[in-house]
C-alpha cells in the first residue's frame, strides 16, 4: 500500500513541472499550427480569415523553398563531413604525447566558446573581406586576384565558418573517446603485425564509432537551425544562394511580415527535422546500443 | 625454434634504472617463468623481449639473430596480455584471424588454422560471438588462440591468469601447461604468484628490483635458495627465517626452516611456543606459533587432525638436514 501511496504522491508532486513543460511545448506549437492556416499579414491589418492550406502551397511552391531545402542539407552534410573528418584527425594528433599538450588542447577547443555572430563577423570582415581581409592580402602577396568569398561562394564560405565553430566540439568528444582506448589493444595489434594505418583502421576507428555517432546526431540537431552566421554574413544571398530553411522562415515572417506563411514554413521545418532524425536514427542509431 | 638470449640488457626510464644490465638465456622449448613481487621489473623485462619497450643498452637475440632493433611484429613472438586485449568489435573468429589477415594469408589457410586453434582451445561453439559475450576464461583462450595461429618462435604471457577467479585459474594453469607440452614452443610467463611459477615452470627466474636473484628449476629453488629473498619468496606458506641466538648456534646470521620441515614433538624440541591462529585445511593444519625469542610467529605444517588449539604449548623440532643457513649478506652458506 505504501508504495501505491508514494507513487500517487510522486505523480502529484511532479505534475506541476510536467504540466508547465507540456504547456511550454504545446501552446507555441498549437499557435504556430493555427497561424499557419490563417491569412495573417502584418502589412494588411484587419481580420485574419481562415484560408486552409493556402499558406502551405505558397511556401512550398516558392522557388526559394527548393533552394532552401538543398542549401540546408548541403550545409548540414558539408559541415558534418569536415568536422567529423577533421575531428578524427585532430583527436588522433592530440592524443599523442607531446610538448605543450595542455595549451594546444585549449587552443583547439577555444573556437567553440566564441559566439556565432562574433565569429561570423570576424570571418566576414577580417578574413574573407575582398579588400581588407587576410585572405585577400595573402592572394595579393602571391599576385592573385582576391577572391570575394561571400559573394562568389556564399554557401561554401558559411560551411567553412560553421565548420570552424563545430570542429572543436567534434574534436573534444572524439579525443575523450580516444583516451578510453585500451593501450593493450594497440600493443596487441602491433604485435599482431598491424601497420600504423591498419591499427587506425581496424582498432581506433571502430572504437570511435559510438562517439562519431554522438557527434553526428548532436551536430545535426544544431546545424539544421543555423541562422546567426547567415544573418550577419550574407543575409541569405546573393539571391537565395545561402538561404536555408530557418532563414527562409525568418524572411517570410519578419522581412515580409507574413506571419501565416512563416508559420507554415515553421511547420514544414519541424516535419523536415523529424524526417532527418528518423533517417539518422535508422542509419546510425544502432551504434548506440550494446 | 625459439632460443632467446639477453646480453647486458638494461632499461632506464629517465634517470631511474629499472633493470640493471642483465644476462639470461631461454632455451628452445623451455617454459620459463619470471616471478617476483610487484614492481620488480618482470613485466618490463617481458615487454623488452616483446619489443614494446626499447632497451637502453645491451642486446636481445632470438634464435641467434639480433632482434634488439626489430619492431615487435618482426620478432616472431606472440603475446598474451593480462587484460586479454581482445578487439571488442570483432567476433572471436575475426579476433583470431587478425594476425593472419595482417600477414596477408589466404582465406582458406586462415579458416583452416582458425578451426584447428578453436578445436585445441574448445572455442568452436563460440567463434561467432563477440568478446563481450564470453566469460573470463573463454576470453583468455581467445587471446591464446590469437597467439597460436601466428606459430610464433615463443609465447609471452603477461600475468594472464590474474583476472580470473581461483577455480578458473587452476584450470587455465593446467591448460597452458598442457598446451606447452603439445606445442613444445618456448614460453615466457610472468607472474607474481609463486604457486603458478612452481607448478608450470621448467625454469624459474626470480627477480627483485630488476636484478635476477636466482635462476633454476622449481625444485632447485625450493631445495637450495641462493639467498633469504628467494627462500622467503618460493614455497607456501613462507619459510620461517630465524635470527639471533638460535641462528648463531648454527654458525649463521639467519637460518631458515620450511613449515613442512618442522615436527611437532611431545616434549623438548628446539622451539617451544604458544599456538596462535590455526588454519585447518583438512589435509593439513597450519599453526602460527608464537615463540618467546621471536617477534614474528612461526608457521608449522602439521597433519590434518592434530589436537591442539589456541593457547596450547607446542614443542617443535626441525629436521636437521633441512635447515638452510644464510650469512650476513643473506647469501646461502653451503
Amino acid at each position: 500500500m505504501a508504495t501505491q501511496h508514494s507513487r500517487a504522491a510522486a505523480r502529484f508532486m511532479i505534475a506541476p513541472s510536467v504540466i508547465l513543460l507540456l504547456a511550454w511545448m504545446v501552446v507555441p506549437l498549437a499557435m504556430t499550427l493555427w497561424f499557419s492556416f490563417l491569412r495573417y499579414n502584418l502589412l494588411m491589418p484587419g481580420d485574419n480569415p481562415f484560408v486552409g492550406f493556402d499558406n502551405y502551397s505558397y511556401f512550398l511552391t516558392d522557388p526559394a523553398f527548393q533552394a532552401a531545402i538543398v542549401n540546408t542539407l548541403l550545409l548540414v552534410v558539408g559541415v558534418l563531413i569536415i568536422t567529423v573528418g577533421g575531428g578524427i584527425g585532430l583527436a588522433v594528433l592530440l592524443a599523442q604525447p607531446m610538448w605543450g599538450t595542455g595549451i594546444i588542447r585549449i587552443m583547439v577547443i577555444s573556437p567553440f566558446f566564441i559566439m556565432p555572430t562574433v565569429s561570423a563577423l570576424v570571418w566576414k570582415n577580417m578574413f574573407m573581406n575582398p579588400v581588407n581581409g587576410l585572405f585577400a592580402y595573402g592572394a595579393d602577396l602571391l599576385g592573385l586576384q582576391p577572391f570575394d568569398f561571400l559573394t562568389q561562394a556564399p554557401l561554401a564560405s558559411i560551411i567553412g565558418i560553421v565548420s570552424w565553430q563545430w570542429l572543436p566540439f567534434a574534436t573534444l568528444i572524439l579525443l575523450t573517446a580516444m583516451q578510453s582506448l585500451d593501450s593493450d589493444q594497440m600493443e596487441a595489434a602491433e604485435m599482431d603485425g598491424a601497420s600504423a594505418f591498419s591499427r587506425f583502421f581496424y582498432i581506433t576507428l571502430p572504437h570511435l564509432a559510438r562517439a562519431i555517432t554522438v557527434v553526428i546526431l548532436i551536430q545535426t540537431i544544431f546545424l539544421l537551425s543555423i541562422f546567426a552566421e547567415i544573418l550577419v554574413t550574407t543575409n541569405g544571398g546573393p539571391g537565395v544562394a545561402s538561404t536555408n530553411l530557418t532563414y527562409l522562415v525568418y524572411a517570410e515572417s519578419l522581412l515580409r511580415f507574413d506571419v501565416g506563411t512563416g508559420s507554415a514554413g515553421g511547420v514544414v521545418a519541424i516535419i523536415l527535422a523529424n524526417i532527418v532524425a528518423i533517417f539518422l536514427m535508422r542509419m546510425i542509431g544502432k551504434n548506440l546500443d550494446a | 625454434m625459439g632460443r632467446i638470449t639477453l646480453e647486458k640488457v638494461q632499461k632506464k626510464f629517465g634517470d631511474v634504472e629499472v633493470i640493471p644490465p642483465l644476462d639470461l638465456t631461454i632455451e628452445d622449448g623451455e617454459f620459463v617463468v619470471f616471478v617476483g613481487p610487484s614492481g620488480c621489473g618482470k613485466s618490463t623485462l617481458l615487454r623488452l623481449i616483446a619489443g614494446l619497450e626499447d632497451v637502453s643498452g645491451g642486446e636481445i637475440r632470438i634464435d641467434g639473430k639480433p632482434a634488439t632493433d626489430l619492431p615487435p611484429a618482426k620478432r616472431g613472438l606472440a603475446m598474451v596480455f593480462q587484460s586479454y586485449a581482445l578487439y571488442p568489435h570483432m567476433s572471436v573468429r575475426k579476433n583470431i584471424a587478425f594476425p593472419m589477415k595482417m600477414a596477408g594469408m589466404s582465406q582458406e589457410e586462415q579458416d583452416e588454422k582458425i578451426s584447428k586453434a578453436a578445436e585445441v582451445l574448445n572455442l568452436t561453439d563460440y567463434l561467432d560471438r563477440r568478446p563481450g559475450q564470453l566469460s573470463g576464461g573463454q576470453r583468455q583462450r581467445v587471446a591464446i588462440g590469437r597467439a597460436i595461429v601466428r606459430e610464433p618462435a615463443a609465447f609471452l604471457f603477461d600475468e594472464p591468469l590474474s583476472n580470473l577467479d581461483a577455480a578458473l585459474r587452476v584450470g587455465m594453469r593446467l591448460e597452458i601447461s598442457e598446451l606447452h607440452k603439445r606445442l613444445e614452443t618456448t614460453m615466457v610467463y610472468v607472474t607474481h604468484d609463486q604457486v603458478e611459477a612452481m607448478t608450470m615452470a621448467d625454469k624459474i627466474v626470480v627477480l627483485r628490483a630488476g636484478n635476477i636473484e636466482q635462476v633454476g628449476s622449481p625444485l632447485e629453488l625450493y631445495k637450495t635458495p641462493r639467498n633469504t629473498f628467494v627462500a622467503g619468496f618460493i614455497g607456501s606458506p613462507k619459510m620461517n627465517l630465524i635470527e639471533g641466538d638460535i641462528a648463531r648456534k648454527h654458525d649463521a646470521r639467519t637460518i631458515g626452516v620450511r613449515p613442512e620441515h618442522l615436527q611437532v614433538v611431545d616434549s623438548g624440541g628446539t622451539f617451544t611456543g604458544k599456538v596462535g591462529v590455526a588454519e585447518h585445511l583438512g589435509s593439513d593444519t597450519f599453526f602460527h606459533v608464537h615463540l618467546d625469542e621471536m617477534d614474528e610467529p612461526m608457521t608449522v605444517r602439521a597433519g590434518g587432525e592434530v589436537g591442539l588449539s589456541h593457547g596450547d604449548t607446542i614443542h617443535l623440532s626441525p629436521q636437521p638436514d633441512k635447515i638452510h643457513r644464510f650469512d650476513d649478506r643473506g647469501l646461502r652458506i653451503a
